[in-house]
């Protein structure tokens, strides 16, 4: 085995969740249809649990370039989409703040950067059962009339 | 956090994956070699992403397989010193706390970097297990498996095979990554659930 290249590109939680159910992965509990090892299943359970599986392509998309204004690196938008933090104090740990003892200047909008959270990524799937619910029922309507 | 990492590598496909088309045939052999397994300054190998090359087809004397060069590309799990991730306890005991991802468990919180001051106390409800406390502002912090548990990766490191292993040692990894939860926005979700400005 020879390695081409090590770091061929990082994906983000959600781009390995749409790649697992592009392969026919599904919530399904009998799982022996999919050709889908149980190894890869067990990162499926994982992901399904964090904020991966409410994010769509165009949300993740759309963040990560609105994200670059924010002067943050890009690890840290990869974080930030994967852990979706919705207050200040979880968005602490994920940047790295500038230190003012080394004269930095650099500030950076952490207001700015969970509003653009709560505007394009959408809630963890734990916290926001009711509203799927209703999403639901108004396409339900839509399809009656 | 997750990578693709392209490789190239020969491998044989044996006989009874011939009825298989040659792309889905050499998928399954590089699965059956790759898939969670962890490899050296790479990390964890998820799911094979897709087959870029594949050459050769050659037959080795004496052998009654052909033999191919595939280059492709794997997803792997490595994730990077600083980034936070949210994991699961797994246990505890005096050394520190054990996490896990469900399909990753080797991620230790040392005790230096658990927050201080804390202390280490005997489990009431795991007679096997010692619970860590986090005493903060008189309030008391216990790390369980209440909740989810944020932790910041220091390091990573692949041990080597051991040579000889004595009787009482742990079930050998791989690859360790080593947590840290002391810091604002670390530790248990629910520290932090009542507690919006950072000071």
């Amino acid at each position: 085995m020879k390695i081409v290249k090590a770091n061929a590109g990082a994906l983000t939680n959600f781009e390995v969740l749409d790649f697992l159910n592009s392969r026919g992965a599904s919530k399904d509990t009998t799982r022996v249809i999919a050709p889908i090892a149980i190894s890869e299943y067990k990162v499926y359970d994982y992901l399904l649990e964090t904020a991966a599986s409410t994010q769509t392509r165009e949300s993740v998309n759309k963040f990560a370039d609105k994200c670059k204004d924010f002067k943050v690196a890009k690890a840290e938008i990869l974080n930030i989409i994967n852990l979706r933090p919705s207050s200040k104090v979880d968005l602490a740990p994920i940047i790295e703040m500038p230190d003012k003892e080394k004269g930095e200047t650099r500030t950076i909008d952490t207001d700015g950067i969970l509003e653009l959270v709560k505007d394009l990524l959408p809630p963890l799937p734990t916290t926001d059962e009711t509203s799927e619910d209703n999403d639901e029922e108004e396409t339900e309507n839509g399809e009656q009339s | 956090m997750f990578y693709l990492s392209e490789l190239e590598h020969s491998l044989r496909v044996p006989p009874h994956l011939l009825n298989l088309p040659l792309e889905d045939a050499i998928k399954s052999v590089l699965q059956n070699v790759f898939l969670d397994k962890v490899l050296v300054d790479l990390g964890l190998c998820v799911s094979v992403y897709d087959i870029k090359s594949i050459e050769g087809g050659i037959v080795l004397p004496g052998d009654g397989a052909a033999t191919y060069k595939v280059v492709f590309r794997i997803v792997v799990f490595r994730p990077f010193v600083g980034e936070v991730i949210a994991a699961k306890f797994k246990e505890s005991d005096t050394n520190g706390l054990r996490l896990t991802l469900g399909f990753f468990e080797d991620i230790y919180v040392p005790v230096p970097l658990i927050p201080t001051p804390n202390r280490c106390e005997p489990d009431p409800y795991n007679r096997k297990q010692m619970r860590w406390v986090w005493v903060f502002e008189g309030q008391e912090y216990i790390i369980d498996d209440s909740c989810q548990i944020k932790f910041r990766v220091e390091g990573i490191s692949y041990p080597s095979v051991p040579i000889e292993r004595a009787e009482d040692a742990k079930p050998f990894a791989p690859m360790v990554i080593t947590g840290n939860i002391d810091d604002d926005g670390l530790g248990l979700v629910s520290w932090w659930d009542s507690f919006d400005e950072l000071e």
